[in-house]
């Protein structure tokens, strides 16, 4: 790269003949070029063009004329929150505001940081607008017009509105806020997410704890960084910070006064789907990186029991994992085991998905250039510092694409539960057909929509996998 | 045949000082091995405070291992190696101590490119001397003007030119406030336009009486800044000299024979 600029754009106009050559081609150009440029390729241009049109039309017509959608239209309850109490669905409707907020507040920041930057290092960088949006989510906003058509009531409709109005909103509202406030949005985000669980598992009992600690956590990070000339007023305002994020949460929890509780077990359809693979990517991200440290570790214990761990878990196929989770610690703890088998079903996802994130974030690690870690030593930075801020960010960045890959095969993954009779959505589909009414109709019918919201799902991953990591690679080598 | 003894100027009888100078850097027989491939042959050598030192020599002769082990990017085998009165040993407290006290500017820049210059800048600093940010930013300011690049210090590398790398590199090592600064081939991998602009850095810091050890090929700087010049060969420190009198009337053969060949 060279410090000479590009001539400015008026010159460029001024001077037609410094332009690129237009390369436009019309329609008929194009088709003559690249479909029809001698008779093999016209004839194979045809017979696929020909297959092509007969399959969309066998297919547009099944699913606009003869698919029989009764089954997936009554049933899509079971088949979104499956065994989930029905009189307590109110939680998981303000599971999704919360949520919604959070998605809103996380991406607002997201956004607001990467404007910041773009306006620090002069690299180009557009404000997203609608159609952006559109065309980015278009397969899961599809995804949720598709389920919204299928409802009975107007209610789902009014919710996923208002859900989305929620999170634009808080997402906005985030966008606006000054720098300083960019940390605490990340604390309160995870705050919400990580509370809203309550929400839907009930909040009788000791629960308030877990949040209180949460809390409590999240006010000692925030105050860690004010900057006081006196140490004992810093020391103060811990404590003090502390122990009021303690007794407002009691309050709070107080106040709400909810006493009911919903079992972890009545997690499913779609729901579980989604929660139990977003917990096993958020949880094994942590795990994995620990393991391919441990792997490249100089201490030899910890080195083999790092591979050991990978090796094993990667040896041995998950469904046979789901099954030791079910039947051994039945077996060993008692059927009335505290551990819910959801629990369980996380946890062994978790492991399983480690196991092979860590090989995933390895070539990540070897990847970053010896010279960096040589340039962090000579600076006198210790390892750990070196691994924190010059290899691991790097490491990261090079590894996205096969991690959120990872990530995708993980999500289909969640299929094998179906084994161990935990309703996740496939399972839901399956019950389906137990129904007197479906029991041999409309089989083609709900795979179909199994297939689709699968698809939808993944591929927007696929996609924002992609544009994270033109995103994270702006103005880097 | 091999000591510092060349040029008598250069010798002082008090073992803790050189030249009239506080000593810096004092090498004695180090060996360094790179499997069976021996890379440094008993070394001796002694830096003193503020000098300039340049070392020479054809490609594969140890003068980046030598410099690589003065702070410990590479251990040496045998001998000892003192910087500012510490002795580099496996106690990782005294590495810590050295490498504080020494900058290093690589060949391939290696800047890290995930963070802006003045993120790469204020790393060190905010790290290992526990700056405070604001602190830290003022100084890596400071330091961008004075390598001539402050508008430059919210983009990241990869939108700089190599010339400009170098120079941010250089600006790091110095916000570690080092008494040291290592060069390792600093010029090596950029285009010949850029190569002055780096070495005009380099000859003012080597004014303000700052501690060089410049491993380098380009003969017109070493002419230039050096107080003496070190010719290494096949892990042997060869000849050393002042530079007027190094370039004009080398002693050994091998030294006459690279100089022919380059000059």
């Amino acid at each position: 790269m060279t410090d000479t600029m590009p001539p400015s754009e008026t010159a460029l106009q001024n001077n037609p003949s410094r332009l690129p050559p237009d390369m436009r081609v019309s329609p008929s150009t194009w088709m003559r070029k690249n479909l029809f440029n001698n008779w093999y390729n016209a004839l194979i241009s045809v017979v696929a063009g020909v297959v092509g049109a007969l399959l969309v039309f066998y297919f547009g017509r099944f699913v606009l004329v003869t698919g029989e959608w009764e089954a997936v239209r009554k049933n899509l309850t079971l088949l979104m929150t499956g065994v989930y109490p029905r009189n307590e669905q109110w939680r998981l409707v303000a599971q999704m505001y919360i949520i919604a907020s959070a998605l809103g507040l996380t991406w607002g920041t997201v956004t607001a940081q990467s404007l910041d930057r773009a306006e620090d290092t002069g690299v180009e960088k557009h404000r997203p607008t609608p159609i952006d949006l559109l065309r980015r989510y278009w397969a899961v906003l599809f995804m949720l017009a598709v389920i919204l058509v299928l409802t009975q009531t107007i209610w789902p409709t009014l919710f996923t509105l208002s859900t989305i109005a929620v999170g634009l909103t808080v997402r906005s509202g985030a966008m606006r806020l000054p720098r300083s406030a960019r940390q605490p949005c990340w604390y309160a985000a995870a705050f919400m997410a990580i509370v809203s669980f309550q929400v839907v598992s009930g909040t009788n009992g000791n629960a308030w704890w877990w949040t209180a600690a949460l809390a409590a956590f999240i006010a000692m990070q925030s105050t860690a960084n004010l900057e006081t000339t006196v140490a004992w007023h810093r020391t103060a305002l811990r404590i003090g910070s502390i122990a009021a994020a303690v007794v407002v949460v009691r309050i709070a929890y107080w106040l709400i006064g909810d006493t009911s509780s919903v079992s972890w077990d009545d997690w499913s359809g779609l729901y579980l789907t989604l929660v139990a693979s977003g917990a096993a990517i958020i949880l094994s991200f942590p795990l994995a990186l620990l393991l391919a440290l441990g792997r490249r570790s100089s201490l030899p214990v910890v080195r083999w029991l790092c591979v050991t761990y990978i090796e094993i878990f990667r040896g041995v196929p998950f469904i046979v994992l789901l099954f030791i989770a079910k039947i051994f610690i039945d077996f060993f703890l008692g059927a009335d085991t505290p551990l819910s088998l959801t629990t369980r079903t996380i946890v062994v996802f978790t492991i399983f998905s480690s196991a092979y994130l860590a090989e995933v974030v390895r070539g990540g690690l070897q990847a970053v250039p010896k010279g960096q870690i040589e340039a962090g030593q000579a600076a006198g930075m210790q390892p750990p510092a070196i691994m924190r801020l010059i290899v691991l960010p790097q490491a990261l960045r090079a590894v996205i694409p096969a991690m959120v890959g990872q990530f995708i095969s993980l999500y289909k993954d969640s299929t094998l539960f179906a084994f161990i009779s935990v309703v996740d959505f496939y399972r839901a589909r399956e019950l389906i057909h137990s129904q007197q009414e479906f029991t041999t109709t409309a089989i083609f019918e709900t795979l179909v929509f199994a297939a689709f919201i699968y698809w939808a799902i993944s591929y927007t991953m696929s996609k924002e996998s992609q544009r994270l990591e033109r995103h994270l690679g702006v103005g880097e080598r | 045949m091999t000591n510092t003894a060349t040029n008598t100027s250069h010798v002082d009888s008090d073992a803790t000082r050189i030249g009239g100078r506080e000593l810096m850097v004092e090498l004695s027989g180090v060996d360094k091995f790179f499997g069976a491939f021996q890379a440094l042959s008993n070394i001796d050598m002694k830096v003193g405070k503020g000098e300039v030192v340049v070392v020479i020599g054809p490609s594969g002769s140890g003068k980046s291992t030598l410099i690589r082990c003065i702070n410990r990017l590479e251990h040496h085998d045998r001998g000892r190696i003192m910087v500012d009165g510490i002795e580099l040993t496996e106690d990782v407290r005294n590495i810590a101590l050295i490498r504080k006290e020494t900058g290093m500017v690589f060949q391939q820049f290696n800047l890290f490119p995930h963070l802006t210059v003045i993120d790469n800048i204020t790393l060190g600093p905010r790290q290992v001397l526990k700056m405070p940010k604001k602190q830290a930013e003022d100084r890596a300011m400071e330091l961008l003007e004075r390598v001539k690049i402050p508008e430059q210090a919210r983009k990241f590398p990869g939108q700089l030119s190599g010339g400009q790398q170098q120079r941010v590199a250089i600006a790091r090592s110095l916000a570690m406030q080092p008494k040291i600064m290592l060069f390792d081939e600093p010029t090596s991998a950029l285009d010949p336009e850029m190569i002055s602009e780096v070495l005009e850095v380099i000859l003012e810091l080597a004014k303000t009486g700052m501690t060089l050890i410049v491993v380098t090929h380009e003969m017109g700087f070493a002419r230039e800044a050096a107080d003496r010049v070190i010719f290494m060969a096949d892990g042997e420190i060869v000849e050393v000299g002042e530079p007027e009198h190094f370039f004009t009337n080398p002693q050994e053969e091998r030294t006459q024979l690279f100089l022919s060949q380059i000059l």
